[in-house]
């Protein structure tokens, strides 16, 4: 009963709310428009929207020493997590039966252990900083630990079902799937899609001005 | 603002302490039974083993075939360590070792500090400041000590609780979810379980690297021991880590070394050879992890409800000056020497700020 | 649109725009805009996290602009705007952050706080929670024509003043001259050495230029008061007597806030676009430099450094200029540790200079700039905005540095003329 839902209607419309809710969260923000810039432009917008969108990946050299834990656990979880998603064996196999039709290769099983222990680390880390320091306790809001605690679930019931020894744990893995799926447009987790046009953005602004952002 | 932030770190405090209080009861009640249970197994089995003493013309070879009274070593073409045994005597011992002492000692051991804890808090409740809290801080720990804290906490813990229900699920959770619920319940939790372990060799390098200063016993721990930490009353003197502390910190690092190690063993078997090694990891992990759970429960006690305004120091992490007046005087003194930092973490507390903002550009304190 | 709430939550609602909601949409709350914000790290106040400082537009966009919001909001679970979301956030926004951009230069996710912030403060300022300083000095500039109180009278009387002597030429409402040129009222009163530098430069330059009686003022109190009402009236006033005067290009001053309002957001703030160029006069005077019309003679042999004002470079990207320039002469010339577009605000940007209530904030805050000072060691400090020039002399005074000498960049260059 349970698995027919989990694997059925309920991933169904997950996917819906999804795709369709990131899909209306971007028309929104491009609805608004921006007005045309009319101060004369020192250099183009272009690219600078696009340095920023490639430098933001790297911390400026000067706030670095600072910034240096969350660096580190961000970009073990992040890439951990990206890692995971695209190369772990059960799921090129769920993409290329469901999605793609197509399959690549696949992660070593011990590679997908290191992966998953890195990525694990990385977000366990940022979770505990962000509960310690006095300036993300402060800016953190409800959406925020929602949405790590979601992601940390769904990382422990994929490596729960490991062993592929039971449905029940499958099933389980992706129901919380769906459930993030599902939270994943309404919240911070947007920030996954929205730091491109923020970058764009700003980095246009400031490139039209001559500086590099 | 400031008293917001006050309310919000007091309603904090009470989800900690609710999330740890139902852990607690969570892992060990369902071991109170089973454990009584397991008492009874052991005393029938005694009895079993008297009857098989009796005289019985096949008896040298099904004594030769247990490994009874010696090694023999049967041949065989298969290649490998012990092939060819047919029954492992140590294998025997070692199954033994686990179902007659680990689980009945450890789960009696666990239950009894747990119960020693309780009853000691409900005689002498919680110890409070005395004289209230001053509003005065005194920086204690920095936020990379309270990221390693708690990280070894999360991990600890996610280890205990797989662990436990591993060493007690079968009589505990069978009766509740079936023997094939469990049996899922079980290969989630040996993913789990060996998932995070080396995750616990980084917690404890870290713990070790990050509070190894001021762990060093010296000759007023001896003191502070004979005064049994001033658990029965009476004053003692300590300086930045009593001698409590300290042991907890050598416990920690020792056993969870010896944690780390055998886990590593276990989860590397094929590489391991010999039976004998593996059962002797086996030993080590289980009776090093029953110990260090037990310990927690009263690190966890004495670092929330067990002493008023302790847990600050990992959460925000400064104290009041009249809490570590009263516990680690000598610190104490050393700190109002220093008052600077005093105002520091003072000011901190004002806006809800404590350390790890404080340090200025160019002093980077790598966080 | 009667109470103080209402207005203010009317106005930040007005100011949701894309940028705003692909803002808000990303913000990951990782707390890396705090460790760029000298008002944080002075402080140690994580109240003072510029992201923290956006608080009342991210309220409004959340409950009014998100699908989760909305619905919350109509079924009475979302937190309402109180006036104490406007009020409590008047110190932090007006006292607190000196609009220096650093913050949004180092933003994971490419979020530029300082427009936001910009935005909050027209929220507040609609509401009436603006400090008193900021709030006469609008007034002034609204009456007067200067926020310090200045008339065309003060401008007339520093003139015959300068021209008797240094014995220069100083033109006024010249039709036809080739550049406006525009002044702070900082630069008629307390540093009119400018006024004499622009004069013997465009001399030794041969081009004609000149100053308007009619309104002088670059600097600009709506943008810092975040009423935009109040700085489309004062920009119309600039428009129409560079309009007026038929001039070709119209030179900021050396004030950081007066060049960005000007040259990048003035036209975007009137709607339309300028019929004439807007440059900063360290602009022109290298672009004068490249073309040979500037030579310089002699060197400046103290040990000198330069401060970005962060208006100036980071936020208007004239970052070269102050270099080449001071290049020609300076033989000693050390640059700060973080300089450029990375550069350590003087802490008095964005109207807090104008606030007296924040001094005791602004002069902890100046204890960065005083630690790059200390490691460098120099005699003298050159800047190109007066504002900061007023500040890093008060900074200065207050930690007894006197012993540095400030001066505006403009002024050190004539004095090195050929
Ligand atoms: S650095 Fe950017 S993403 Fe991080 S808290 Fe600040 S504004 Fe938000
Ligand atoms: S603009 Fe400058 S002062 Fe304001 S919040 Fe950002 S870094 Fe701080």
């Amino acid at each position: 009963m349970f698995e027919q839902l989990v694997d059925g209607i309920l991933w169904d419309i997950a996917l819906v709310i999804f795709f369709v809710g990131i899909l209306w969260r971007i028309i929104d923000v491009l609805r608004r428009g921006t007005r045309r810039d009319l101060s004369v432009p020192r250099n183009s917008g272009v690219p600078g929207a696009i340095m920023a969108n490639i430098r933001g990946f790297f911390p400026r050299r000067e706030i670095a020493p600072r910034v240096r834990m969350k660096v580190i656990a961000g970009y073990m979880f992040h890439l951990g997590l990206l890692i995971l998603l695209f190369f772990a064996a059960p799921h090129v196999k769920f993409i290329a039966e469901h999605i793609t039709g197509f399959s690549w290769a696949a992660m070593p099983y011990w590679a997908f252990i290191v992966t998953a222990q890195v990525a694990f680390a990385g977000l366990i880390l940022l979770w505990i900083h962000r509960l310690l320091h006095p300036v993300t306790r402060l800016i953190s809001r409800r959406d925020d630990h929602v949405g790590a605690i979601l992601v940390f679930l769904v990382m422990l019931t994929g490596c729960m079902a490991l062993a592929e020894i039971s449905s029940e744990l499958r099933v389980f893995h992706r129901f919380t799937v769906e459930l993030l799926m599902i939270y994943f447009p309404f919240s911070a987790l947007m920030h996954a899609i929205m730091f491109v046009p923020s970058r764009a953005y700003s980095g246009a602004t400031f490139g039209r001005r001559g500086v590099n952002l | 603002m400031a008293a917001e932030n006050r309310h919000n770190s007091g309603r904090v405090r009470k989800i900690v302490l609710f999330c740890v209080f139902s852990l607690l009861v969570v892992v060990t009640v369902p071991l109170i039974p089973y454990a009584i249970d397991a008492y009874a197994v052991a005393g029938k089995q005694a009895s079993v083993e008297k009857v098989a003493a009796l005289e019985n013309p096949a008896i040298n070879l099904w004594n030769d075939v247990r490994q009874r009274n010696e090694r023999t070593q049967g041949l065989t073409q298969v290649q490998g360590v012990d092939s060819g045994v047919l029954i492992n005597k140590a294998g025997e011992d070692w199954r033994r070792f686990r179902v007659e002492q680990l689980v009945p000692y450890g789960a009696w051991f666990m239950g009894g500090i747990l119960g020693a804890i309780v009853l000691y808090y409900l005689l002498k409740g919680t110890q409070m400041m005395p004289g209230g809290p001053t509003g005065v801080r005194i920086p204690r720990t920095t936020l990379n000590q309270r990221t390693a804290h708690w990280f070894t906490a999360g991990v600890f813990w996610l280890l205990a609780v797989t662990g436990l229900i591993l060493l007690y699920g079968r009589f505990v959770l069978i009766p509740i979810l079936g023997s094939e619920g469990f049996a899922v319940t079980a290969s989630a939790c040996k993913e789990m379980h060996n998932l995070f372990g080396p995750l616990f060799i980084l917690a404890v390098v870290a713990m070790f690297v990050l509070f190894i200063k001021g762990n060093m016993y010296n000759l007023g721990d001896l003191k502070w021991f004979a005064k049994g930490g001033g658990m029965f009353g009476g004053h003692v003197s300590a300086g930045r880590f009593n001698a409590g502390e300290k042991t907890w910190f050598w416990l920690v690092i020792m056993f969870g070394s010896a944690l780390c190690v055998s886990g590593l063993l276990l989860v590397l078997a094929a590489l391991v050879p010999g039976r004998e090694v593996l059962s002797l990891a086996h030993m080590f992990h289980g009776i090093s992890a029953v110990l260090l759970i037990a310990v927690s429960f009263g690190h966890i006690y004495l670092g929330t409800v067990g002493v008023e305004g302790t847990l600050d120091s990992m959460t925000t992490g400064s104290v009041d000056a009249a809490w570590a007046k009263a516990h680690h005087d000598q610190w104490y003194a050393e700190m109002m020497n220093d008052s600077a930092a005093v105002e520091a973490a003072d000011q901190e507390q004002g806006s809800g700020l404590v350390e790890g903002g404080v340090a200025k550009p160019g002093q980077a304190p790598g966080v | 649109m009667s109470t103080p709430l209402e207005r203010g939550v009317e106005t930040l609602k007005a100011q949701v725009d894309a940028r705003v909601e692909a803002y808000f949409s990303s913000c990951t709350g990782c707390g890396v805009c705090a460790e760029a914000c000298l008002f944080y790290l002075e402080s140690g106040d994580p109240r003072y996290t510029p992201i923290y400082k956006t608080e009342p537009l991210r309220k409004v966009w959340k409950n009014d602009h998100t699908l989760l919001g909305k619905l919350s909001s109509s079924i009475g679970l979302s937190e309402p705007m109180t006036e104490s979301d406007l009020s409590d956030w008047e110190e932090l926004v007006y006292d607190g952050c000196s609009m220096c951009s650093r913050c949004s230069m180092v933003c994971p996710v490419g979020i530029d706080i300082a427009y936001l912030i910009r935005k909050v403060k027209e929220g507040l300022a609609a509401a009436g929670f603006v400090p008193e300083g900021l709030q006469m000095a609008g007034e002034r500039a609204l009456e007067l024509g200067s926020p310090m109180g200045l008339t065309e009278k003060s401008l007339r009387n520093a003139i015959s003043g300068l021209e008797k002597e240094a014995g220069v030429k100083i033109p006024i409402d010249v039709e036809g001259a080739e550049y406006l040129c525009m002044l702070s009222s900082a630069e008629i009163v307390m540093y009119s050495e400018y006024i004499t530098a622009l004069s013997k430069i465009f001399s030794a330059a041969d081009i004609t230029w000149t100053l308007s009686s009619k309104y002088f003022e670059a600097t600009n109190t709506g943008v810092q008061k975040g009423d935009s009402g109040l700085a489309v009236q004062l920009l119309e006033r600039m428009v129409k007597v560079a309009t007026e005067l038929k001039v070709k290009t119209v030179i900021s001053p050396e004030c950081g806030h007066a060049y960005t309002t000007f040259r990048w957001d003035g036209p975007n703030i009137l709607g339309r676009e300028y019929p004439f160029k807007v440059m900063h006069i360290l602009e022109l005077l290298d672009q004068l430099r490249a073309d040979g019309k500037l030579k310089t003679s002699g060197s400046f042999d103290e040990r000198l450094t330069y401060h970005d004002p962060c208006n100036i470079s980071r936020r208007g990207g004239v970052l070269a200029q102050p270099r080449q320039l001071l290049n020609q002469f300076a033989t000693n010339f050390v640059e700060m540790d973080e300089c450029g577009e990375m550069n350590w605000c003087c802490g008095g940007g964005g109207g807090v200079s104008s606030n007296e209530r924040a001094e005791p904030l602004r002069l902890k805050v100046f204890n960065i700039k005083k630690r790059q000072l200390d490691a460098l060691n120099v005699s003298t400090l050159v800047t190109s905005c007066s504002n900061c020039r007023t500040m890093l002399e008060e900074g200065l005074e207050h930690n007894e540095m006197e012993n540095i000498e400030v001066i505006g960049l403009t002024e050190l260059l004539a004095d090195h003329l050929e």
